[in-house]
């Protein structure tokens, strides 16, 4: 049959021995060998971890303020939902709730969880009255005593408890005190740490605590870390992050994320209908020219094409197919 | 809530940043970038080994 192009038996072809063996051993030891250079030598930094510890020595009233703010129940976790409480419905894409729908799995009382818990293990007589004090209160008194407090504290230029004027604040401030007590002599961290199993341990508490302050989010900012700050890219110190993240953290820049309380599952919601399309592109009209219209195939394939100058004639000429 | 509490004192600064309108990118990681973009437009234009007999 004139004309017909019959592909002979892939075994006569010709052949070459190739040891593929070789090429993964060798690829597998010069990779693991510059891991480890590069690691030395230019690897994260590691940081130390910030401590309730820390946070007490290099801010001592932030400690107080952010105590305050549980009792308040006006800290971010007081009113985050889902799934610590029911304070809110937390995030929502239009009608879908899914911090609602999976609901309040790992349940924190702000006030009682991070604060009174802790300071009622302190044995002094002062710190023990206020505690009993604020457990007999209603709740409507506990919430007036905190944030007349709070409220005063902010009236105070650095934040600092003994300059407070005296007001109707219950025990409060001995207990915020406390707090900052047990902070600065490093027992706090341990006391919300709590252990579900044996060789478990859950330092969800201690981190709720540390991001309602100031001072975490204050060192996240001065190394670029935060979320407006393309933070999830971003590596503290001298050292590269995670470029790779640049389209998730790029949509929290920019209206109308930047402004919305819902940025979290709007952005993920939004990437993973970008992820389908980018996998089903070859399926996409008009996305699936792309590769013929930008031709980088005939960069790869130039010598191929420099000795069959009509299939690039072929191309220009003939309407694209998919 | 304290606005502006002290830092530790041996926070690591920054590595320099390239702010540009809404985009700030540090410089370790345009670098970074810029090492894909020469690998990517290398692994284009570099020759392929020819074939050995």
């Amino acid at each position: 049959m004139a004309g017909r192009v019959v592909t002979p038996d892939s075994h006569a072809f010709p052949t070459r021995r190739y040891d593929l063996v070789k090429e993964f051993v060798t690829a597998l030891v010069v990779m693991a060998l510059l891991v480890v250079v590069f690691a030395a030598a230019v690897g994260s930094p590691d940081e130390k971890a910030i401590t309730m510890k820390s946070w007490a020595a290099n801010a001592p009233f932030d400690v107080v303020a952010t105590a305050t703010s549980e009792l308040a129940g006006t800290s971010t976790t007081a009113g985050y939902g889902p799934p610590y409480n029911r304070a809110s419905d937390g995030q929502a894409l239009g009608p879908i709730t899914l911090q609602k729908w999976f609901g309040v799995t790992h349940p924190v009382n702000a006030a009682t969880d991070l604060v009174i818990n802790p300071v009622s293990t302190l044995s002094d007589s002062a710190t023990q009255a206020a505690v009993a004090q604020w457990k007999q209160a209603s709740a409507d008194q506990q919430s007036t005593w905190a944030n007349n407090y709070a409220n005063a504290l902010g009236k105070v230029s650095d934040g600092d408890p003994a300059k407070v004027a005296t007001g109707d604040y219950g025990p409060v401030p001995v207990i915020a005190a406390g707090e900052l007590t047990l902070a600065k002599g490093g027992s706090l961290d341990g006391l919300l740490t709590t252990s579900s199993t044996f060789y478990g341990t859950d330092p969800t508490n201690a981190l709720l605590l540390l991001a309602d302050g100031s001072y975490m989010a204050n060192i996240a900012n001065a190394e670029n870390l935060s979320g407006d700050q393309w933070g999830m890219m971003n590596e503290s110190g001298h050292y590269p992050g995670q470029p790779w993240l640049w389209l998730y953290t790029f949509w929290y820049q920019i209206p109308p994320f930047s402004t919305s309380d819902n940025a979290d599952v709007q952005v993920m919601a939004l990437m993973m209908l970008l992820s389908l399309v980018f996998a089903f592109v070859p399926w996409i009209p008009g996305l699936n020219k792309i590769p013929h219209g930008l031709k980088l195939y005939r960069l790869v394939w130039r010598n191929w094409y420099a000795q069959h100058p009509e299939a690039v004639t072929a191309t220009q000429t003939t309407p694209t197919r998919v | 809530m304290v606005s502006s509490p002290p830092l530790p004192p041996a926070i690591p600064l920054d590595a320099g940043f390239v702010h540009w309108g809404f985009v700030n990118l540090s410089v370790p990681n345009i670098i970074v970038i810029v090492a894909m973009l020469v690998v990517f437009v290398l692994a284009l234009v570099v020759p392929f080994p020819q074939d050995r007999p």
